[in-house]
Order: C-alpha cells, then sequence, then structure tokens
C-alpha cells in the first residue's frame, strides 16, 4: 500500500522509493540476464535496458499499490 | 558471444519497448490518476464557548488539556451582582403582588356596589387598575426569571464532550458577555479533510471506502468519503473597487491542479491511537473488494 518515505523527518513521495526500488531489481536482473546470454537476442541494450526498468518499475507498483 | 540474426534481435527489442511503453501508460495512470492524497489533515469542531453573563472569573475549574464533558462547569464568573439583582427582582415582584392585590380587593368591592352608588367610569378605571397591575406584577415575575437565568449563567458549562485547549483564561480575569473564552475540542466530531487534485475527484464516490495514514502513527485509520466540497476560493477573481471582477492577466504556464477538500468520515480509530486536530494524514481511497489495494482510476 501506498506510503511516504520518511528520510530523517523530510518526507518525500513514494515514487521516490518505486523507482530506488525497482533500480535495484533491475540492476540484478540486468546481470542475470547478462549471465544468461540474453543480450545476444537484443539489437539496442540501452533501448532495451531502458524498456526494463520501465517494465520493472510498472510491475512494482501494479504490486504494491 | 555469437549474436543472433539481426531480424530476431530488432524484433526483440522492438516488442520489449513497446511492452514498456503499455507499462509506462499503465504506471502513469495508476500512479497520478489513484484517488489518492498526501495533503489530508485531522480536524475537528471547536467551539468558542463565551459567558452569558459579564464579571470577574473567580473559580476556574478546568486546566490545560483537560477532559470535560457535557455540563461540566468550566468557570464561574463573580455572581454576587447577579445574587444581588434576583434579590431586587424578587422585591419587585413582592411590591407588584401587593399592590395587584389592593387593585383586585378595590375593584371586587366596587363591584358589588349598585349601579346608584357608583358611576360606570369609576368602575372601569378600578378594572383597568387590576389589568394595569396584573401587567406590572407579570413583568416582575419575568424579571425575577431574568434574574435567576443570569445568576445560573454565571456558571460557564461545557456544550460538548471533549477537551479544553489552549486555555489562557485566569483567576480574576474580567469575562465580557459573549467574548469567547475557552477553545473546547469537540471530541465526538473528528473528521478528515483530504485535499484532492481536482483531476482526482471522478475517480472518487461519496461512501467509498478510505484507509487514512498518519504520519504520526503506523496503523492506518478506516473511514468513507463523506462529501465534497462544493466550492473552493478563485485565486484569479479577487473582488475589486465598486464590486467589479479583478481578473489577474498574468497566466501561469506552469500551473497546478486546484485541491478540492473531501470530507472524509472517520468509521475506526485503531486502540492508542490519540488524534489531535491539524495532524497530517495520506488519504487513500481503497478499492471496495481489497482494502489493501488503492481503488483503480475509473475509464
Amino acid at each position: 500500500m501506498i506510503k511516504e518515505i520518511n528520510l530523517d523527518g523530510i518526507y518525500l513521495p513514494p515514487l521516490l522509493g518505486y523507482l530506488a526500488g525497482a533500480a535495484v531489481l533491475w540492476y540484478v536482473l540486468r546481470y542475470l540476464l547478462n549471465r544468461l546470454g540474453v543480450y545476444r537476442f537484443v539489437w539496442h541494450p540501452p533501448l532495451f535496458n531502458t524498456a526494463l526498468y520501465v517494465m520493472l518499475l510498472s510491475a512494482f507498483v501494479a504490486a504494491t499499490l | 558471444m555469437q549474436q543472433a540474426s539481426s531480424w530476431i534481435r530488432v524484433l526483440v527489442t522492438v516488442v520489449v519497448v513497446a511492452a514498456a511503453g503499455v507499462a509506462g501508460w499503465y504506471l502513469w495512470r495508476t500512479y497520478e490518476e489513484s484517488p489518492w492524497t498526501r495533503d489530508g489533515r485531522v480536524r475537528v469542531n471547536i467551539v468558542m464557548v463565551a459567558p452569558d453573563v459579564a464579571g470577574a472569573v473567580t473559580d476556574l475549574r478546568v486546566k490545560d488539556n483537560q477532559s470535560v464533558r457535557i455540563g461540566d462547569t468550566l468557570f464561574t464568573v463573580d455572581p454576587a451582582r447577579y445574587r444581588l439583582a434576583l434579590a431586587q427582582a424578587e422585591a419587585v415582584l413582592a411590591g407588584a403582588k401587593s399592590v395587584l392585590e389592593q387593585r383586585q380587593e378595590e375593584q371586587l368591592r366596587r363591584e358589588r356596589l349598585s349601579s346608584a352608588s357608583i358611576s360606570e367610569e369609576a368602575l372601569n378605571q378600578a378594572r383597568t387598575a387590576t389589568l394595569s397591575a396584573q401587567a406590572s406584577y407579570d413583568q416582575a415575575e419575568a424579571a425575577l426569571g431574568v434574574a435567576k437565568l443570569n445568576l445560573a449563567r454565571t456558571d460557564v458549562r461545557s456544550p460538548v464532550n471533549g477537551h479544553v485547549t489552549n486555555l489562557l483564561v485566569h483567576r480574576g480575569d474580567y469575562a465580557t458577555a459573549g467574548r469567547p473564552m475557552v477553545a473546547l475540542v469537540d471530541g465526538d466530531s473528528f473528521y478528515v479533510a483530504g485535499y484532492f487534485e481536482e483531476t482526482k475527484l471522478r475517480h472518487i464516490q461519496i461512501g467509498d471506502r478510505v484507509s487514512i495514514r498518519l504520519m504520526a502513527y503506523g496503523a492506518p485509520l478506516t473511514g468513507h468519503v463523506d462529501s465534497v466540497a462544493r466550492a473552493i476560493t478563485d485565486r484569479d477573481n479577487a473582488l475589486g473597487n465598486d464590486l467589479i471582477a479583478n481578473v489577474n492577466p498574468t497566466f501561469s504556464w506552469v500551473r497546478l491542479a486546484q485541491r478540492i477538500p473531501v470530507r472524509i468520515a472517520i468509521d475506526d480509530i485503531p486502540k492508542g491511537i490519540v488524534l489531535s486536530a491539524g495532524m497530517t494524514a495520506t488519504v487513500v481511497v481503497t478499492d471496495p473488494d481489497d482494502s489493501n489495494r488503492i481503488k483503480p482510476p475509473v475509464r
């Protein structure tokens, strides 16, 4: 459920937390995809990675909202 | 590492990017349009108690932040003057009563006389004198009632169940009739105002379940949407001179949605939570089927 982030008395919008959480998952996922050799099937890795991040973020928000 | 054929690589990338577009659209809608706001406040009705009679405060019965029930005495205004006024009114009433009795006796005596021994005019005068004395008596009786009421009103009582707040009255202060002296928090009237952006209002229905998270406590309160405010001030149209509209000609490029107060009635307060008006709350309109989920935006 949506909740503000408290950074030592400074309250931040929940989206910031989702962005950070998705970033961590993103790094892990990229490492795994690299190990599995998925990038052999990718034409434009930075574009692919950005799309991956957006999807992760959406999934994260959808799962917790 | 061996590369796959070119068109497969392009296809995979395009499919993933398209999926990300859809996901991003969903994300935007969910996050930006879901009915929730961080801009919520706990609110309460404040009753400003004013004494009905003037005088020095002789007895202060409450402390700051003390809880009070309906009818509890808050403070007492010096009753000496009002006791004297009561005694005066009683004396006036006694005088009016004796005059009335005298007039009634006179009238009775004259009524018994034959028409030969008393003129019609004198008889009428006696009757009128009785009526006038009766009116004076009634007036004195009403004045006695007022004196009693004034004396009773020297005890200033609480009209609500709740708490005293920011008590600034001291023993000896002079209380002026009608000037508020004590602010009482009506403990039965707590509610939450959620200031929702106008763009989110169409996703909110009266009666929707609401989860309220206070900044101060972990456990959420539950409530429902009671009503939506039907007016806020138009900041671009302050009333000008001569009752003429004064429209602001500067129109900002970057602008924000107006926020409309939505009144949330509190249904359940978890144990241990003490509400104070002014607390910050995050207000989330929840899904009717699952109170842990946010209500999805309508199409």
